[in-house]
């Protein structure tokens, strides 16, 4: 514990601004540049709320809010947690020439993805706005659900890197488990009114992925309340599993190198 | 005057074993298990190094050189067996250390220092020295992917020469660059070496350096301790023995 706190500090800076750099090479490289991280999640919210309207004629309010907070959240998570099955074989140069505690690289990639989030949640500021959606004091439920959401990313993260390092087609298994995460989170459906008991509760409380997105969208859209027993559970769940994910890859960080 | 202990190594052993990587088809495949092959790259070998000692390792290719250093670096943890620095901070000199490379020169050199564990204002500050030292020119504020392959090891070099640490490993880079450079970082490798306080281990091949550089040679052969010592008598009996 001691250990993580005092690495935490040394090489942060170096988190902040490789995350940073990461940005800035991907703005350099296309053509568009920037407009890619509003253009992206804009044009995805488009196909989605397509399906939803024109194919299985959903009528949910706010519909197209609805689908982009949830994809917002989802990226973030999704992201991180696909790319961390790779992150040491990628980072190979880095890791195989100086020590560095791997799950520095985690955070790195979450700093990445969670600036993208913030390009969302700028858009959703804006839809709110031209949605006039009645707001509440119930939006300040959004700090805790987005540190339970960071710290369940990073915790899963870390277990993912740690098998993905041994484990070589482990990205194509989540690749598939990520996809059926996907369906399971209600995205572009509503669990509460498609869905009927058990499979309701089963998914909101057992996948914490949903049950912080229905979360998120009942404080910001829907002037409720979000389901705050189930957030602190998540957050102590979560709390566990970066401890696990964080011990296990201190314990065996140092052998990575030698299987790759 | 007894000068304290740097690096004690005791006991070393590193292998690589069946730590190859496995897929989930091939398990599924073949049922049967497969054998597993253990390489010993190093095989209990312990020394010491002084404060301010020039340590030279020579030995023929595979005899666990690199690995040895990667192990004090911290980048391998020992099998069995114990590393000892006394909280001395230490960097492997190395060739390009986690270069982006559609990031600028400039812009690298700060994230290269801040993965070898430095404050931004410890770099910042030496950001002109490692500029002038590594003479690229204009071609400092241009992407890492334009340099040339000379330019890119000359870059690193300088990070990491000029970004001091109190023990320097040194793995075989003492040949970079075009002849200029090549003389100007040898310099500087030695100016570095002539600080009291800095401990220096050096892993090359070529024995004129080493007579000139270091304090003491260690020969590893296959993973063990062959001989440790003079500089002149393990040298003339290394030569002897690969001649």
């Amino acid at each position: 514990m001691n250990r993580f706190i005092k690495d935490m500090k040394r090489y942060f800076a170096y988190a902040k601004f490789a995350a940073r750099a990461d940005l800035k090479a991907e703005v350099a490289s296309s053509y568009l540049n920037w407009l890619w991280w509003v253009l992206d999640p804009l044009l995805f919210m488009m196909v989605y709320t397509f399906i939803a309207i024109v194919v299985f004629r959903s009528s949910v309010q706010y519909f197209p809010l609805f689908v982009f907070v949830g994809l917002t959240l989802w990226n973030f998570f999704n992201k991180t947690v696909i790319q961390s099955v790779k992150l040491v074989r990628n980072n190979s140069s880095i890791v195989s020439k100086v020590y560095v505690p791997k799950y520095i690289l985690i955070l790195q990639r979450m700093m990445v993805n969670g600036f993208k989030m913030l390009v969302s949640f700028g858009l959703i500021a804006i839809m709110l706005i031209i949605y006039r959606v009645p707001l509440t004091w119930n939006i300040i439920y959004m700090i805790p659900v987005m540190i339970v959401l960071a710290l369940f990313t990073f915790g899963l993260s870390c277990i993912v890197l740690h098998f993905g390092v041994f484990v070589d087609d482990l990205y194509n298994v989540m690749n598939v488990v990520l996809r059926l995460m996907f369906y399971m989170s209600g995205i572009f459906y509503s669990i509460g009114t498609k869905l009927s008991e058990p499979y309701r509760s089963i998914l909101l409380k057992c996948n914490p992925v949903s049950m912080l997105i229905e979360s998120a969208r009942r404080c910001m859209l829907y002037s409720s309340l979000p389901y705050r027993k189930l957030i602190v559970l998540w957050g102590v769940v979560s709390l566990l599993l970066c401890w696990i994910g964080v011990k296990t890859i201190y314990k065996y960080e140092n052998s990575y190198v030698k299987v790759m | 005057m007894e000068r304290e202990n740097a690096i004690d190594v005791k006991d070393l052993h590193i292998s690589y074993k069946c730590l190859k990587s496995f897929s989930i088809k091939r398990s599924l495949l073949q049922l049967k298990k497969t054998n597993t092959e253990v390489f010993e790259a190093v095989k209990g070998v312990s020394f010491s190094v002084k404060k301010g000692e020039i340590l030279g390792i020579v030995g023929k290719n595979g005899s666990g050189k690199s690995t040895m250093l990667k192990a004090i670096a911290g980048i391998f943890s020992p099998d069995e067996g114990s590393i000892d620095l006394h909280g001395n901070s230490v960097s492997l000199l190395s060739i390009g250390v986690g270069f982006q490379k559609k990031l600028t020169g400039r812009e690298n050199i700060l994230l290269s220092g801040l993965l070898l564990g430095f404050s931004e204002e410890q770099v910042r500050a030496k950001m002109d020295e490692i500029i002038n030292f590594a003479g690229l020119g204009k071609f400092i504020d241009m992407p890492v992917k334009t340099y040339s392959s000379g330019m890119y090891s000359k870059l690193a070099f300088s990070i990491t020469a000029i970004l001091e640490a109190d023990i320097m490993l040194i793995d075989e880079v003492l040949s970079v660059g075009d002849a200029k450079f090549k003389k100007k970082s040898y310099n500087k490798m030695k100016e570095l070496i002539s600080n009291e306080d800095r401990t220096v281990v050096i892993v090359s091949h070529s024995s004129q350096q080493l007579q000139e550089l270091c304090t003491s040679i260690l020969w590893l052969h296959e993973g063990e301790l062959r001989m440790q010592g003079e500089t002149k008598e393990v040298l003339e009996a290394y030569e002897e023995f690969m001649s």
